[in-house]
């Protein structure tokens, strides 16, 4: 019997693996892929790394630091290995593996999810007009462009203004294409000041705020697309339509949590986030069950996301030496204005503080971050400047919400 | 004479100036329409006229190009003097139709070929419906559909079984509601109103099924009906169940059936223009293709949407496809479980754009909602509208208004091959005597599939074929074994087997690489050829995780550069050159 299995070598479950073990815990990481890293293996432009580290560093040394703590703290590491399924069994679960070598079972006293996030695809954003070869998501072109040295096409649009889109116009750009074509349904880039600075800007990559890609035009490759003004809803204006050349199109428009595999084993999952629904310990609504990284919920840097490693592995030791006291079960709520709030759920009383992720729904200069119960004030923070593109952290008493039952965290 | 007079008083109903032809039953019409709707109407009044046999609609419209036969062929492409072989029949159409005519010709000691311009079968509306293996109610009594969707129907497990492809009868419910009637209601009191709908409508229903030949149809009413299918509108008044209703995967079954047929000796042409055909004193005597000539004794045209431009050029033109656009949307795997049955909602009148529809299960598990209906002019444009997606949405969500309909995980859209009589055509030509028309074949095509190959080779009997059987026959077929499937002891000794069993490439499907190996093996060369094959690229990811992953397998398996590696057909390659300072 394992004491943990860690589902996805990323840079989340790296580091969770690696915090595991150096607290002398029995761990087994589990990766499909035949090399450790995740997404970050296909960024290999810079700024990884500032917060956890104050330096700025590519996807793949960034990935590197955590490959080796986990090597050096002796993870056990299982690479090309697929997670048939994972049941629960009484106080422990079974794991199946499928591997190149065989099947493996194992046994484990808890699990810990890192599989991140999956792209979002033209259907969902409901994309119409024909299915021909030429339209990718920026993570196929990452891969495709630096694995293979091989461009998606000559000329590109790029539907989505957050910053995996502008990194990979940047990036076509540098690496020869003809012609770039970047839009969103926003009034602004979403993506962070410095990549829209650094990727468009300061090299005069062509955008267009508030235009989306209606329909996609083209028989067997892509041959033009169909772009449309946006009002403030993204709801498309009539008469704006135009038919714009290329012969491929990019899809930059976010990024989903992968939380279809954790509701397979019966977990519940947040609307909001689409990741699970969590407590302060990222522990899953399946006891034993611990989700981080980007399964929680989209992080802007993965430094943040890392973050939740070292919370989880505390959530996690607490849940092996059985010192966890639960089923406080206080809900934690965005308000008006905000999108998303992690964790959804606080459950026990002890420690002092606990960190709350949450996404801005307004841009706002000098705002008051309020915790509340109904319209009660607990606790107040107070930021520099929020807006829906950073998602912010604060450290939250935990003192404050003794007695509640649902608190509610917002901007005003 | 007596028909002149029908379509002449038909004629009169509509202003513009048409001229008309009457020829043998099959009806020519020339003059000029303003508007498409008009092009649609005119041809179909034509083709419900008791007695007419075939509409072919040389209307113009105004500001409206439609597709002629010089559009779509050409001529000139066609190597008569390249012979490429000489068979007793020749199938033009590689659709389910044509697949199952060709293998249940193989069960005799005649040679057959099949041409079929596209590089894979099924690559036409029979890759693109809901899979529904319809249960014979909705078609009138005297229509050829109504006794092949009836027969079809009946065949279809001992045909499944045979080629290893997943079928289930899961039944049907026809559901009536306080909608059913809507446009009604108002001149009825409410309390009558309801009466009707819950007590008579489901037995006019079920007459209506008795009649044509289904058999066990139950009325369902009150808690029943929620025991069946338990997510279903509270609001339901009462529920036709059909338990003969059965689902397929449309596109696996035309793939068997190909593969079938090929291992019993009928050479198939993929990719291969039908141009032209060698005609002498009122027969065909070969046809002549963009690869060269086939020399034949008979011709079977299943052309699906083309089988008007196809009958064109053996002289054996009697009727005009009107294209007809239907949009699905299809739900992730995960809500398996919502849906049992396949689900309508009866709606008299029939909704103008979508005559029936609903909600199904699919034998994958997802679900699948749709499909519409719409005509169209170009017979190629298979693309889905934004707003399609709402209009679906919208439609059915009154069957079932708590499912989690923003689930959707793909939409698509099929082109129905549709004549004007809207029956069947599956008759010996008039003015060729060696050509067979199996064309016509929307819905229930599906369901029908079986009885159309049945039917057919009497048809050709009829027209002089001499079948003696051929006893090598093996009608049976091994599908690609399934990852997802296998039980943990079976897994392992394929992985020990093969260890690429062991690497699966596709994680929302379970697919591994010894499935992408096998469906190359068996001739897929494209990767929706493999999709199809094997499912990868199928869930709900769509393709963002393995689109790059299976390309850089069939690059190294075919030893192509990743940038040659296609979609589909020719000129859909995926990528583009190399980057900057680079060689491949």
């Amino acid at each position: 019997m394992k004491d943990v299995v860690v589902i996805g070598g990323g840079p989340s479950g790296l580091a969770v693996s690696s915090e595991l073990a150096k607290k002398e815990y029995d761990v087994v990481l589990l990766e499909r892929n035949d090399e450790l890293g995740g997404l970050l293996q296909q960024c290999i432009h810079d700024g990884f790394g500032t917060i956890l580290f104050g330096e700025s560093m590519s996807g793949p040394e960034f990935a590197d630091i955590f490959t080796s703590r986990a090597r050096d703290e002796g993870v056990e590491i299982k690479l090309e290995a697929y997670v048939k399924s994972v049941k629960k069994k009484g106080h422990h679960f079974n794991i199946t593996t499928v591997t190149p070598g065989g099947i493996e079972e194992l046994k484990a006293k808890s699990v810990v999810y890192a599989i991140g996030c999956r792209e979002r695809n033209q259907f969902e954003i409901k994309i119409g007009g024909t299915r021909p070869a030429g339209v990718y998501t920026a993570g196929t072109v990452q891969r495709l462009v630096n694995l293979h040295g091989i461009l998606p096409g000559k000329d590109v649009v790029i539907l989505g203004g957050g910053d995996v889109g502008m990194i990979v116009a940047r990036h076509l750009f540098l690496e020869g294409i003809n012609s770039t074509l970047m839009v969103y349904p926003e009034e602004f880039f979403s993506g962070l000041p410095r990549n829209a600075q650094q990727c468009i800007l300061d090299f005069d990559i062509p955008y267009r705020p508030r235009t989306i890609v209606r329909n996609i035009l083209g028989d067997k490759k892509v041959k033009s697309v169909e772009l449309v003004e946006v009002d403030e809803d993204w709801a498309p204006i009539k008469g704006t339509e135009e038919r714009y050349s290329c012969d491929s199109v990019i899809l930059s428009v976010g990024l989903v949590p992968y939380s279809e595999k954790l509701e397979d084993l019966g977990g519940k999952v947040d609307k909001n986030t689409s990741g699970p629904i969590v407590n302060e310990y990222f522990e899953t609504t399946i006891d034993g069950v611990f989700s981080v990284g980007n399964l929680i919920q989209i992080f802007d840097y993965v430094d943040d996301a890392v973050k939740t490693s070292f919370i989880a592995a505390d959530g996690v030791e607490k849940y092996l030496e059985k010192e966890s006291e639960k089923n406080l079960g206080i809900k934690l709520k965005p308000g008006d204005n905000v999108m998303t709030v992690t964790p959804q759920r606080v459950d026990e009383t002890t420690g002092e503080k606990f960190s709350a992720f949450f996404r801005p729904d307004i841009e706002k200069e000098n705002p008051k971050i309020e915790i509340l119960s109904g319209d009660d004030v607990l606790e107040r923070h107070v930021k520099r400047y929020v807006r829906p593109s950073m998602l912010e952290e604060i450290s939250i008493s935990k003192d404050i919400l003794s007695g509640e039952e649902e608190v509610i965290i917002d901007v005003r | 004479m007596r028909l002149n007079w029908k379509v002449e008083r038909t004629l009169d109903e509509f202003p513009s100036d048409i001229s008309f032809e009457v020829k043998d039953r099959v009806v020519f019409l020339e003059g000029k329409v303003k508007e498409y709707k008009d092009w649609v109407k005119i041809g179909s009044e034509i083709g419900d006229i008791d007695g007419v046999e075939g509409v072919v609609n040389d209307l113009e419209c105004e500001g409206k190009e439609l597709t002629g036969l010089e559009k779509v062929i050409d001529k000139s492409k066609g190597k008569e003097d390249v012979r490429i072989g000489k068979y007793d029949i020749v199938i033009v159409g590689g659709g389910i139709i044509g697949c199952a005519l060709a293998r249940e010709l193989s069960k005799y000691e005649i040679e057959v070929a099949l041409v079929e311009k596209e590089p894979d079968v099924s690559l036409g509306q029979s890759r693109a419906n809901n899979g529904m293996v319809h249960p014979g109610l909705a078609p009138s009594r005297d229509s050829l559909k109504r006794s092949l969707n009836i027969k079809g129907n009946e065949m279809y497990e001992d045909l499944c079984e045979e080629l290893n492809v997943p079928f289930e009868r899961v039944g049907s419910l026809i559901l009536i509601t306080p909608r059913t009637m809507e446009e009604y209601k108002k001149y009825i009191p409410d309390p009558i109103y309801k009466f009707f709908l819950k007590y008579i409508l489901p037995w006019i229903v079920k007459k209506k099924g008795d009649l044509n030949g289904v058999e066990d149809i139950e009325i369902l009413r009150g808690a029943e009906i929620h025991e069946e299918e338990k997510n279903v509108t509270q609001d339901v008044l009462a529920a036709v169940k059909i338990p003969s209703t059965g689902i397929v995967d449309p596109y696996q079954l035309t793939i068997a059936l190909f593969e079938n047929a090929e291992k019993n000796g009928v050479d198939f042409y993929l990719e291969t223009k039908v141009v032209d055909f060698v005609k002498r004193n009122h027969s065909v005597k070969g046809v002549i293709t963009d690869k060269g000539t086939l020399k034949c004794e008979y011709i079977v045209n299943a052309a699906g949407l083309y089988s008007d431009f196809v009958a064109e050029l053996g002289g054996a033109r009697e009727f005009t496809i009107h294209p007809r656009k239907g949009v699905e949307l299809l739900f992730d795997k995960r809500l398996n479980g919502w849906v049992d049955h396949c689900l309508a909602e009866l709606k008299i009148p029939s909704h103008p754009t979508s005559k029936g529809g609903g909600i199904n299960p699919t034998v994958h598990g997802n679900i699948i909602w749709g499909p519409t209906a719409e005509e169209i002019v170009d017979r190629n444009d298979t693309s889905v509208e934004r707003e399609k997606i709402e209009e679906i949405t919208e439609r059915y969500s009154s069957i079932m208004p708590d499912f989690p309909k923003e689930r959707f995980i793909r939409y698509f859209a099929g082109v129905r091959a549709a004549t004007f009589t809207e029956d069947f055509v599956i008759r010996p030509a008039k003015w060729v005597k060696n050509f067979l028309h199996v064309a016509g074949i929307q819905s229930p095509g599906i369901a029908s599939v079986p009885a159309i190959a049945d039917f057919s080779i009497e048809q050709l009997k009829d027209m002089g074929l001499k079948l003696k059987k051929n006893k090598s026959f093996d009608g049976t077929r091994s599908s690609i074994d399934r990852t997802a499937e296998m039980d943990k002891e079976v897994l392992e000794r394929k992985i020990e087997e093969d260890s690429r069993r062991g690497n699966i490439v596709c994680t929302c499907e379970m697919v591994s690489e010894a499935e992408i190996i096998e469906a190359m093996k068996r001739g897929a060369d494209s990767f929706d050829a493999i999709k199809r094959r094997t499912r990868a690229g199928m869930g709900e990811c769509q393709e963002s995780y393995c689109l790059l992953r299976i390309s850089e397998i069939i690059s190294r398996e075919m030893d192509v550069p990743l940038n040659e590696v296609r979609k589909e057909c020719k000129d859909s390659e995926f990528f583009d050159g190399v980057v900057r300072g680079e060689e491949l």
